[in-house]
């Protein structure tokens, strides 16, 4: 990796009972887009709040640009940070929102001015500098508020959701321009979201959030394909989740049992014959064809519905049992019809199984 | 549309009467007593602009009402920087308490205002606790608390600064703290977040709480009357004084009109000082294009 610009090194921090942070060790280097991802509840805000200066950890260390911060507060921390619901003070306008961070600063007029100009550029916010917030859409909003982040350059820039509170078009476009800034500015992004659709796209590396640890961490390719415990396995991607019973392990291959089905997995940990293995395979890694073709498929079943969903389409097969998978595809396969009986198969590496119950 | 017409009228009406009543009439009758005069108790209607004239001619008056506009002054503004700390403190702090607190600072209004002031005598009066305690350590008693002006601006600040801190509260209530975070992450010290943020967009619940302890200040008397002693007499004790022993309701009259005119006045003054309303942070849908 190329040079760390934030590291923390066993940051913890409980809220009463409450272990919001758990000993969280995390590197991230310059010119990263780092996207931190998990369910509400997992921390990441938590420890995004401790980068800020926002929250104090009650142990471990955290240190931006190679000097330790964790005891200064956040106004000399030197970050930029975007927030979820915007947070543009209202009574000022777009240019003096914008312009905040330069000021606290005590930054020359001039330079104010011409550090204004080139963000209002960056972010497409030129003609809307006299404008107060509530005049603005919710798209010009979070232009803002991006402005405002990065106007001062800082060593680091936090995103808290930033793009919660959109709708789904201006979400899309913002994602790309998110992603254009930093790769403009050079500067790591650190990213939180509970949204993977979000994380997948924009990042390169991406850290999985769960109870207040990072669960997994890595390029965001490793972690979809090959995801490191069941958690991550279910999170990334819509996965169709199962369990069943290991028949037999050879290095890395298991055959599994699954209600009288055979099915292929990969092993991840350790997994015996005998043991309940909790298996995960993506939609898109299952291959479908029409029972006519003479099939060897692992699975026999029919199509219960076709979801028409323009690039690509969801099958939701019934097996023969009551159990269903759900397996996307192209949307023209040759059937059209409910009904239609298929078979379903997958390459060993498209299933991960883990032990059960973790 | 008759049914809509007719509901519009049904809610403004009684409003309105009530106004009219209780506001408008007593108003215009007070003008127009004032250009009246008064002989032997008697309101005689012969229309004179010799009440305004005495008013004015007449020094006393003026100094009682300067005494009355400092008194109001002063007392604002140490409501003021009580006030502030306090509902400060309620709103970030009360938890699942603010209610609980709010009504703690209200406690003076649970009885009436002569048995408030009453109550403050034995704090400051020559036989209060102060006092007594003092003597009893072998000290001076503290002058400045018996029957003066001070004991008169603590009693009117005592009676008034509840207002202030609700106005102040209720203000910071719609107050987003987020925006604190925001200003200290982009930069901004402590005390530079309050003076950015938390200050302009809490000015106009200031301003109001201002106007609510300034206003009846400005036209007090029970409480001059029994803390201020016999230098401590206000604009206001002799206001009531036409009414009752000198029974001349027209001069008295015209001192009201004086007052109200004065009332209005202030606020006029603590409306522009609010200034540009989207500077306040007060963003009410349709008062922008």
């Amino acid at each position: 990796m190329q040079d760390t610009v934030l590291h923390l090194q066993g940051a913890s921090k409980r809220f009463g009972s409450t272990v919001a942070a758990d000993s969280i060790d995390l590197a991230v280097g310059a010119q990263e887009f780092f996207a931190v991802l998990g369910p509400s509840g997992s921390g990441k805000t938590t420890m995004l709040r401790m980068i800020a200066g926002l929250e104090r950890p009650d142990s471990g260390r955290i240190s931006i640009g190679g000097s330790d911060v964790t005891n200064l507060p956040p106004y000399r921390r030197g970050i930029g940070m975007v927030f979820q619901d915007f947070l543009l003070f209202p009574h000022k306008t777009v240019a003096e929102n914008i312009v905040f961070p330069l000021r606290m600063q005590g930054m020359a007029e001039t330079a104010k001015q011409e550090n204004l100009e080139w963000v209002l550029n960056l972010v497409h916010l030129t003609g809307l500098e006299k404008r107060y917030p509530h005049q603005l859409s919710g798209g010009q909003k979070q232009r803002v508020a991006l402005a405002r982040g990065l106007v001062s350059r800082p060593a680091l820039l936090l995103l808290d959701e930033p793009l919660a509170n959109l709708d789904r078009e201006l979400r899309k476009e913002m994602e790309i321009e998110i992603r254009r800034f930093q790769l403009e500015l050079g500067i790591p992004f650190i990213y939180v979201t509970h949204n993977q659709e979000e994380a997948l796209i924009m990042s390169d590396r991406i850290a999985i959030m769960r109870n207040g640890r990072i669960e997994q961490v890595g390029d965001k390719l490793d972690l979809y394909h090959n995801p490191g415990t069941a958690f991550v396995a279910s999170f990334l991607g819509s996965p169709n989740a199962f369990e069943g019973r290991v028949v037999t392990v050879q290095d890395r291959h298991a055959v599994v049992d699954w209600f009288g089905n055979r099915v292929d997995a990969r092993v991840n940990g350790a997994l015996g014959a005998g043991d309940t293995a909790a298996c995960f395979v993506k939609s898109e890694k299952i291959v479908i064809r029409p029972l006519s073709g003479g099939g060897d498929g692992l699975l026999s079943g029919v199509v219960r519905d076709i979801i028409f969903k323009g690039q690509y389409a969801d099958y939701i097969v019934a097996l023969d049992g009551k159990r269903e998978i759900i397996v996307s595809g192209p949307p023209q396969l040759g059937f059209r019809r409910r009904d239609t009986r298929v078979v379903l198969s997958w390459g060993v590496d498209d299933c991960d199984a883990f032990a059960a119950g973790r | 549309m008759r049914g809509d017409r007719l509901r519009f009228w049904m809610l403004v009406l009684p409003g309105a009467a009530f106004l009219v009543v209780f506001l408008v009439l007593p108003l215009l009758s007070i003008v127009v007593f004032s250009f009246w005069r008064t002989e032997s108790y008697q309101l005689i209607r012969e229309w004179n602009i010799d009440n305004y004239a005495t008013l004015i001619s007449d020094k006393t008056y003026l100094r009682f009402l300067m005494r009355s506009l400092v008194m109001a002054g002063i007392v604002s503004l140490v409501s003021l920087a009580y006030a502030w700390p306090v509902a400060l403190f309620i709103a970030r702090h009360g938890g699942r308490y603010k209610l609980v607190l709010l009504l703690l600072t209200s406690a003076p209004f649970l009885t009436g205002e002569v048995l408030r002031v009453t109550a403050l005598q034995q704090i400051l009066g020559p036989i209060g606790i102060i006092n007594m305690a003092l003597q009893n350590f072998g000290m001076e008693s503290v002058e400045a608390l018996m029957y003066s002006s001070t004991a008169s601006g603590i009693g009117l600040t005592y009676l008034w600064v509840p207002f202030m801190v609700l106005a102040i509260y209720l203000s910071l209530l719609n107050f987003d703290f987020d925006l604190l975070e925001v200003a200290k992450v982009n930069g901004a010290k402590p005390w530079r977040a309050f003076i950015e943020v938390t200050w302009p967009l809490n000015r106009a619940g200031t301003a109001i709480g201002i106007v609510l302890v300034f206003i009846p200040t400005l036209a007090s008397s029970v409480t001059s009357q029994f803390l201020g002693g016999p230098d401590g007499a206000l604009f206001g004790n002799i206001l009531s004084h036409q009414f009752g022993a000198t029974g001349t309701w027209a001069f008295g009259s015209a001192m009201g009109v004086v007052l109200f005119a004065i009332s209005l006045a202030v606020i006029g003054i603590v409306w522009r000082a609010i200034g540009d309303f989207r500077r306040s942070g007060i963003t009410i849908k349709g008062l922008e294009g």
